[in-house]
This record gives structure tokens, C-alpha cells and sequence, in this order.
């Protein structure tokens, strides 16, 4: 669904230029860039109303005019010709502002055909206009330009015409990337499957696209002409009838300003470039982050403080005796996002984790098995935030921890194996090295050998030869990855493990051999493990007790045989359905229509209730409590109450 | 293998490239209009033998190229003419020697100019670089680790500030500013220095590059800067470094074990596309302070009319530029172990 409204073609409706301005208004920096630019477009255009003298005449100047300091007369004092500077000033940047605006023309408009071009004919064509560009890009532009105004006449026009001709590099290879984007979408592959021609499609499905980019594009090449124009003109070879600002500061600069103290005629022109400039960066940088938003959040940026809630303490009770690692106790987690609600991603959920128990966790995506498995070790994002209940680890609450205690209790005694090991492993360090890192980190002073040996053992546990130890990631092949992630949350020989859905991504062979190898792991090394997963066959042959998540919270929570025998929740009831059953394989599968609902839109009464086939009224209005049936076994569903 | 072929690749991009900078260079300058000894066999004063004598002079007497009979409005050789006896021809092979023609001004070969000049540039764009590159990096690493605070805000803002700045206005500025406080106005050294002992005449060069080479940091800052915020924020939010948090690094370890040679790969790139920046900011800083380097020449050789040494010295920017290119390509592909794989 998501897929196809991005895939459908954009229809400029005026809504969306009100869109585009509603999001525009909000960014500061375009809009106070924008202010900027058209206050000097319109600065330029008015220069004859708004100058106090005549700057073509040289009528009435005498030499005692030369270099006048500001006075009220002369706001910003006069040149070396004894003229007004902040007259020249306004007719200064109407040229400026022309030959930044003309010359950007140019170099847009070739820069933007050959782009298209290139993009959209591919092949040959592509290769021969992609070479010059990078050709073009290697060559220093301003040396060159100043060679080819240098041997022309140095008329404005030229000038225009060479900062034009040489500034289209930038725009060519965007167009060209974008353009190769925008080509292999499915509109477009539907436009030329109904027959559009070439042009139609460039036209109608390219342009359009194309077309944002190049606005921030055309932005920046604009300020670089601007740029350019007054560094010829400084060096000399501006049009000496044209005074645009880089001529007044060469003039300036050139008859003795500096040592005669005047300031104000270096100062003045000077400040004119930086405030175009600055405006088209200011617009530009804005633009972008309007039309190309990005988040900019990241791992390590504090996280949310923890809200403590009275919880009781930790619970004693042990299944067969065995002691209890890791107990969590009525946890919730929200995603705080400044001027929304708060999203309720993980709401009072409790287990607890045995010494050697392998515990499934099991629900669709978005159901925030994730974000419970990052809250138990206090990773969440920036935006989330633990806002109650607890979490035991060993009898110490990880909720209260100091940053120091849980940088201790990370991957020394609890660890996890990150779904999608490419990603997790950083690609320009070694897998080894990798690995030894966390052995440094954790565990006391060893002799560099002795953790080598350790990596090997490891890589060794997981099957993977000695020799692939100093090999980087990319060299490894999927399963290899996963193995090797496996061997790096092993590296400390921590208490529990989290197994992030460690197989998905990877074909069936390789998912049962991580299985297989898990699963003796646990045997040999007497692991907790929490498994994270979609896969109710994998947790009906491994796991000692499985919690059901949906909508953020717990479904159902008991031993495994429990769960496939009796299911009392109808989301459990509805996931078996949905899975194959080996004993009777004429049984169709059923799955469960609908998808769990979004965060920020949790129904108002049971989260399941809109999918339920056995849904009534109560559970459209009220939240279910979890019901304690026998032998620890819960489930949160409003038929259970009278039983429990 | 792969990691020959990729080597192989690049070098031969580069020589294509400077191939194609060498021709530009030689029709440049005489397609377009203006060099005076071009310019001034036409003038009507001149005797038959005066003008023979500058052709002879400047090789102009030689046909400039064989098999293009006329450009218009420009009249090449025929190919009749021996390929070996064309201006092109003798051109490239005098470049090969190290020739590359005589000063108009001083009279002296442009060779023993340019020389002369490369180590000045080489010596501001060295110093002003690693600062740029220094403070850029630190500045844009606080910035991305501090996203979205006030810092962030500042240093965002002051950045943007300094990439609007005209280079050659900001050297003005601090060139004001620093004659008022007692510094050198431009220039390498005083003169009359040679006869004191080096470490005088270092500190003496010392106290002449320091306003060009803080012009150059503050210029180039801003963009390492804002490259390096942008390229740590996309690491940043990378699963490794989630792994690496897990994994109970600190904050400090995961930035310099982690996240640092990652976000620092861009860089180069971008340090590369920019040499052309770096030297057009070089000729700026260069006229500014009447620094005598190859920025100088330029423009000394723009205003004197004196074409050989411009020529020779867009040549020598534009082939430094790309070797400096190749060398920026072949660094990232040894620092970034991916790239093998990929090529």
C-alpha cells in the first residue's frame, strides 16, 4: 500500500504548492533567506528612487570629495572617485544580481539538458557527456576563467557568458543521478508501455521531478556566479563601465583605500556579497532540509531519562528450582515526539527469564518486540523513553542504573545478536577486531595473545575457520555474518542473550543451521536467551515458555506447550492458524486479515479488537486486563475474565 | 587483481585527463583573441623583418597544426606539413623538456618561474588545509554529536557565514585589521632578512603567513565542517553503532573506534572534488596579500599581458589539481576496504 502512493505519479494540484508552502513557512532558515534575497532584488531594482545621488555625473566633485568618511551627507562615505559609495552600492547590485542570475541561466540550462540526456538516454550518449563532465569538474574553474576573460574583451556580457558556459558541471551529474532515479519508476516504465514518446515522458513524468532538485541546485550555482563575477572583478577583469561590487572593492582595493584609512569602501560592497550569498545559502540549506527532510537524530544522542514508578521488588520464584536472571516487571515505553502524543510502543509488559530458559517472544512487526528488547538495556532512541515499571537483572534494577553500571552490565551480561548482521557490523573494521573489542572492553586485562586465542575459540564455536578473522565484513557471506554475530554477543560469556530475529533475510538452509547452532549453544554454555521472531515453528521446537506481543502489548504469556496446546487469546489462536501443522498438512492456513495498528492510532479498547473474529462491543471500548489463569499463565482478553 | 585493475583505471583517467588539459591549453591561447605577440605581428608600424622576427621568435612562422586547414577565423596547416614541425607538435615535446617558453615581462623561462613559485603556494595551501581540516572535522564532530542543541544551531550558522564570505573581501578585512595591529601588509618575508640567522627569517615568514593562512581556515572551515556534521549524522545513525553501543562502548570510544574513520571517508572525496577551490581561494588569498606564489603569477601575468606565464601556470594548477585528484581516489580505496569490492 505505502509502495504504491510513492510509486503514483505527483499531480501538481494547487494543494500541494499550499503544502509545500505550509512546510516551507516553518523552516527559518529558507524563509529568512528568502526575506533576504528579495529584499536586495527589490534594493536593485529601485536603486534610481532610492539613491540620494547621481552616480553617472561627475559633476561637483572635487578632489576634497575623495575618500569622505560616512557623515550624514554620505551614509556610507564616498570612493576614490569621490562618489557616493552607498549609491554605488544600489547600482552595484542590480549588476551583481544580473550577471548572477544570467550566468546561472546558462549553466542550469546546459547543465540540465545534458543531465536529462544523459540519465534518460543511457548508453554511449551517457558515457560521452558523463566523461566530459568529470573531465570539466577536474579542471580549476576560476584559473580558467580568468585565462578566457582574460583574452577576451572583459565586456559584461562575456563575462556572463564564460562563468555561464564554465558553471554547469555540479548541475549535470544531479540531473543525471536524478533523472536515472526517476527512470526506472513504475510510472514512468507505465507511460512508455501505453507508448508516450520520449519527449512526453521528459516532459510530463521527468521534468517534474527533476525539478526540485534542480531549484536547489539552480540556487547554489547562482550564489557560486555571484561568487565569481566579483572575484574577476577584483583581479581586474571585470567590465570597467560595469560597477558591480567586485569592481568597487578592485577600485577600492587598487587606489589606496587601505592606506587611507577608508573602511567604509571595503567594507560596504564587500558586505553586499555576503548578504546575496548568504541568502541563497540560507535558502538553499533550507530548501533542501524542507524537501529532503531528514531526521537527524542518532545512536548517541542522550537518551530520555527514565520515569521511576513504584514497583515491588524483585520476585523469588523459580520454575524447577532454577534462579531468576532477568525479571521485568510492568514495563512501558513511549516515543515522544515534540507537539504529537506520545506513541504508547510498549505498555506493561512482564516476563521473567530463567537461568537456562529460552524464552520465545513472538508477534507481527510493529508489534514493539524490538523496542522492549532495546528497553531492557536502556538503547532506545532518542525519542523513546522507559515511563514505567522495572527491569531486574540479577536482582540489580537496570531502570536505575548509573551510565557507568549499565556500560558494565551491556554485553557482559546481557548481549544481543542484532537482526541483519550486515548493518551491525561496521564495514571498514575486521570481524576479529571487531570481536576483540568487546573482550577488551569487558573482560580483566588480558595479554593480547590470550584475546586472540579467545577470537579464534569463538569464530571457532560459531564454525567459522581462524583465517576469516581478519577478513571484513563485506567479504563475508550472509550466514557467515550471522555467525559471526553470534560469536561476538558469546565474546563475554554473558548470562542472557537476545537473539533479534537472527535469521530473517537469510535462506532456509542457513536459518536452521543458526538455529541448530544456537540451540547447542545453549545447551553447552547454559545461556538464557530471549528469541525474537515471527517463526512459531522455530519456537514450538526450542523454546521453554513464549510471550505473545500485539499492539505494543502482552497478548499472552506462558509455557510453550501451553501456548500450541491450549492458546486462550484469540491472537495466539489466530498466528497458529496461520502456521502449518505437520500432522495435518490437508489443513488450509489461514492468515490473519488486517495489520496491527500503527502507534499513533492504537483503537480505543483492545488493540486486537478490530481483527478479531470473536470481537464484541466491550472490546471496542475497553482495554483488556491480563488474566492470571493457572500455572503463570496469562492472557489479556476480556473471555478470559470469568474463567480466571 | 581487482585492485590493480581499479589502479589502472584511475591512472589512465587521469593521463586522459591531462591530455585533454594540455590540448585546451595550447588552442586556448590561440583561438581567443589578445596575446600581444599574436596581436602585434598585425600592426601597420612594424617593418617586414621586425614582424618575421617575432614569428620566428614565438614559432609563429610554423603551420600550428597538420590536416585542419582553417577554423575560421583562425588558419591551421595543411596536411602537407610534416606533424613534427607544427606548433602543437613542438609545443608538447618542449613541455616534455621542461620548456614552457620565455617570460614577455622578465624574460625569463616560465619554467624557472613557476618553480620558483609552487613551493610559496604549496607552503599557504599546505598550512591553511591541514587547519581548515582540523577545526572543520573537530568543529562538524561536535556539531553532529550535539545535533539539534544550541552548539549544533551556532555551528551550523557559522559555518553557512563562512562559506558566503568572498575570499579575497575576508583577506581585505583581516589585511585592514592586521596593518592597524602591527602585522606585515603582504608579502613572504621583509626584506633584507636573508643575512639573519634562519630562525629569524622563519619567524619572519611566520608572521607573513599568518593573516593568508587564517583567511584560508576560516574560508574552507565552514565546509569540512558542514561535510562532516551531515556524513557523522548518517554514520551516527548506523545499526553498527547501535551494536557498538550494546556492546557497552562509551560515547567517546564509539565516536573515535567507530564512527570517526567511517564519516571521515566522504571527506576525502570532497577534499578532492574541492581542490579546485582550494585553488581558486589560493589566487584570491595570494593577490590579497602579494603572496609570490602561483596565485600571484596569475594574476601579475593577467594584468602584464604576459601570456606565456599565464599559460604555464594554468597548466601547472590544472595538472596539480588532477594528480592531486588521482592521489585523493588512490588514498580512499586503501582506507576504505569496500572499495575493492566494488570496483
Amino acid at each position: 500500500m505505502v509502495a504504491q502512493l510513492v510509486e503514483s505519479k505527483p499531480i501538481a494540484k494547487p494543494s500541494a504548492f499550499l503544502d509545500f508552502w505550509k512546510t516551507f513557512s516553518k523552516n527559518k532558515m529558507a524563509v529568512v533567506g528568502l526575506v533576504m534575497l528579495v529584499a536586495i532584488i527589490l534594493v536593485a531594482m529601485f536603486a534610481e528612487q532610492i539613491a540620494p545621488y547621481d552616480v553617472t555625473t561627475s559633476a561637483n566633485i572635487t578632489s576634497r570629495d575623495i575618500y569622505r568618511p560616512p557623515s550624514a551627507e554620505h551614509w556610507f562615505g564616498t570612493d576614490d572617485a569621490g562618489k557616493d559609495v552607498f549609491s554605488n552600492f544600489l547600482f552595484g547590485a542590480r549588476i551583481s544580481l544580473t550577471v548572477g542570475f544570467f550566468a546561472a541561466f546558462i549553466s542550469i540550462f546546459i547543465g540540465g539538458i545534458m543531465g536529462i540526456v544523459a540519465g534518460f538516454y543511457g548508453g554511449r550518449v551517457e558515457n560521452l557527456l558523463m566523461r566530459f563532465t568529470d573531465i570539466m569538474l577536474v579542471i580549476p574553474d576560476l584559473p580558467l576563467l580568468v585565462v578566457i576573460v582574460a583574452m577576451t574583451r572583459p565586456k559584461l556580457i562575456n563575462i556572463i557568458f564564460v562563468i555561464g558556459l564554465l558553471g554547469w558541471t555540479t548541475t549535470s551529474r544531479i540531473v543525471r543521478s536524478q533523472t536515472l532515479a526517476v527512470k526506472s519508476r513504475k510510472f514512468v516504465l507505465r507511460a512508455r508501455a501505453i507508448g508516450a514518446g520520449n519527449m512526453h515522458i521528459i516532459r510530463h513524468h521527468i521534468l517534474p521531478l527533476v525539478m526540485p532538485l534542480l531549484v536547489v541546485n539552480a540556487i547554489l550555482v547562482i550564489s557560486l556566479a555571484i561568487l565569481n563575477e566579483s572575484t574577476l572583478a577584483f583581479l581586474g577583469l571585470g567590465d570597467p563601465t560595469a560597477l558591480s561590487w567586485g569592481q568597487m572593492l578592485n577600485f577600492a582595493f587598487g587606489r589606496g583605500a587601505m592606506s587611507a584609512g577608508a573602511w567604509w569602501a571595503l567594507v560596504v560592497p564587500g558586505l553586499g556579497i555576503v548578504w546575496v550569498v548568504l541568502a541563497l545559502t540560507l535558502l538553499g540549506h533550507g530548501l533542501e532540509q524542507v524537501l529532503n527532510p531528514r531526521l537527524e537524530t542518532h545512536h548517541l544522542m542522550p537518551g530520555r531519562p527514565v520515569v521511576q514508578t513504584d514497583a515491588g521488588g524483585v520476585s523469588t520464584h523459580s520454575i524447577a528450582g532454577k534462579p531468576v536472571l532477568l525479571e521485568v516487571q510492568n514495563l512501558s515505553i513511549d516515543y515522544v515526539t515534540e507537539g504529537k502524543p506520545p506513541a504508547h510502543a510498549v505498555e506493561d509488559v512482564s516476563f521473567s527469564l530463567h537461568e537456562g530458559e529460552l524464552m520465545g517472544l513472538v508477534g507481527e512487526s510493529g508489534c514493539g518486540k524490538t523496542t522492549l528488547m532495546l528497553g531492557l538495556l536502556r538503547l532506545l532512541p532518542a525519542a523513546g523513553q522507559v515511563v514505567g515499571g522495572k527491569v531486574y537483572f540479577m536482582g540489580k534494577d537496570v531502570t536505575a542504573m548509573s551510565e557507568q553500571e549499565l556500560l558494565d552490565v551491556r554485553w557482559d551480561g546481557i548481549s544481543i545478536i542484532f537482526q541483519g548482521a550486515m548493518n551491525a557490523l561496521n564495514p571498514v573494521r575486521t570481524v576479529g577486531d571487531q570481536i576483540r573489542e568487546a573482550i577488551i572492553k569487558h573482560v580483566a586485562i588480558l595479554p593480547g595473545d590470550k584475546v586472540d586465542d579467545r577470537v579464534v575459540e569463538l569464530l571457532d564455536l560459531v564454525g567459522i575457520a581462524a583465517d576469516h578473522k581478519e577478513h571484513f565484513p563485506h567479504q563475508y557471506s550472509g550466514g557467515m555474518r550471522q555467525r559471526a554475530m553470534i560469536a561476538m554477543a558469546l565474546a563475554c560469556n554473558p548470562q542472557v542473550v537476545i537473539a533479534d530475529e537472527p535469521t530473517t533475510a537469510l535462506d532456509v538452509m542457513i536459518q536452521a543451521q543458526i538455529l541448530e547452532l544456537l540451540d547447542t549453544l545453549r545447551q553447552r554454555l547454559g545461556l538464557s536467551i530471549i528469541f525474537v521472531t515471527h517463526d512459531l515453528g522455530v519456537v514450538a521446537e526450542m523454546c521453554d515458555s513464549v510471550l505473545v506481543m500485539y499492539g505494543g502489548v502482552t497478548a499472552e504469556y506462558s509455557d510453550v506447550d501451553t501456548i500450541y496446546n491450549s492458546p486462550r487469546h484469540p491472537y495466539t489462536q489466530e498466528l497458529l492458524k496461520a502456521f502449518p501443522d505437520l500432522s495435518n498438512p490437508e489443513k488450509r492456513l489461514a492468515s490473519i486479515p488486517g495489520y496491527p495498528p500503527r502507534l499513533d492510532a492504537l483503537p480505543a479498547g483492545c488493540r486486537f479488537a478490530p481483527r478479531c473474529p470473536l470481537a464484541f462491543e466491550r472490546c471496542h471500548v475497553e482495554q483488556p486486563a491480563l488474566h492470571s489463569l493457572n500455572g503463570g499463565h496469562v492472557a489479556s482478553c476480556h473471555l478470559l475474565e470469568n474463567l480466571a | 587483481m581487482k585492485r590493480q585493475q581499479y589502479l589502472l583505471k584511475k591512472i589512465s583517467w587521469a593521463v586522459f585527463t591531462i591530455a585533454f588539459v594540455l590540448v585546451l591549453n595550447f588552442f586556448l591561447f590561440r583561438i581567443l583573441p589578445g596575446d600581444p605577440a599574436r596581436s602585434g605581428i598585425h600592426d601597420p608600424r612594424l617593418k617586414r623583418d621586425a614582424i618575421e622576427a617575432i614569428r620566428v621568435r614565438y614559432g609563429l612562422d610554423k603551420p600550428v597544426i597538420n590536416c585542419i586547414e582553417k577554423v575560421n577565423p583562425v588558419e591551421f596547416g595543411s596536411c602537407a606539413v610534416n606533424p613534427l614541425d607544427t606548433q602543437f607538435f613542438i609545443y608538447v615535446t618542449n613541455l616534455f623538456k621542461g620548456e614552457m617558453g620565455i617570460s614577455y615581462h622578465t624574460n625569463r623561462p616560465v619554467a624557472e618561474i613557476l618553480v620558483e613559485r609552487i613551493w610559496n603556494t604549496i607552503l599557504l595551501i599546505g598550512a591553511g588545509q591541514i587547519l581548515a581540516i582540523i577545526f572543520g572535522v573537530i568543529f562538524g564532530i561536535v556539531a553532529a554529536w550535539k545535533a539539534r542543541t544550541t552548539i549544533d544551531y551556532v555551528a551550523l550558522l557559522s559555518s553557512l557565514l563562512a562559506w558566503s564570505l568572498p575570499t579575497f573581501w575576508l583577506g581585505i578585512i583581516l589585511l585592514f585589521w592586521g596593518s592597524t595591529h602591527g602585522l606585515p601588509i603582504g608579502g613572504k618575508a621583509t626584506p633584507g632578512m636573508s643575512s639573519l640567522p634562519w630562525t629569524d627569517r622563519w619567524v619572519d615568514i611566520f608572521r607573513h603567513m599568518l593573516l593568508p593562512t587564517l583567511t584560508y581556515t576560516i574560508v574552507f572551515m565552514g565546509e569540512y565542517m558542514l561535510i562532516m556534521r551531515s556524513s557523522l549524522l548518517d554514520v551516527l545513525s548506523e545499526d553498527y553503532i547501535l551494536t557498538a553501543k550494546a556492546k557497552g562502548l562509551s560515547t567517546f570510544q564509539i565516536l573515535k573506534d567507530h564512527a570517526l574513520k567511517n564519516a571521515m571517508l566522504p571527506l576525502v572525496t570532497v577534499m578532492a572534488i574541492n581542490l579546485g577551490f582550494t585553488v581558486a581561494g589560493a589566487l584570491q588569498i595570494e593577490t590579497v596579500f602579494s603572496w609570490p606564489g602561483l596565485g600571484g603569477a596569475i594574476f601579475e601575468s593577467v594584468n602584464r599581458r604576459d601570456f606565456p606565464v599565464l599559460q604555464g601556470t594554468f597548466l601547472l594548477i590544472a595538472v596539480s589539481v588532477i594528480l592531486a585528484n588521482l592521489i585523493a581516489d588512490l588514498t580512499y580505496s586503501y582506507l576504505d576496504p569496500r572499495v575493492q569490492a566494488e570496483s
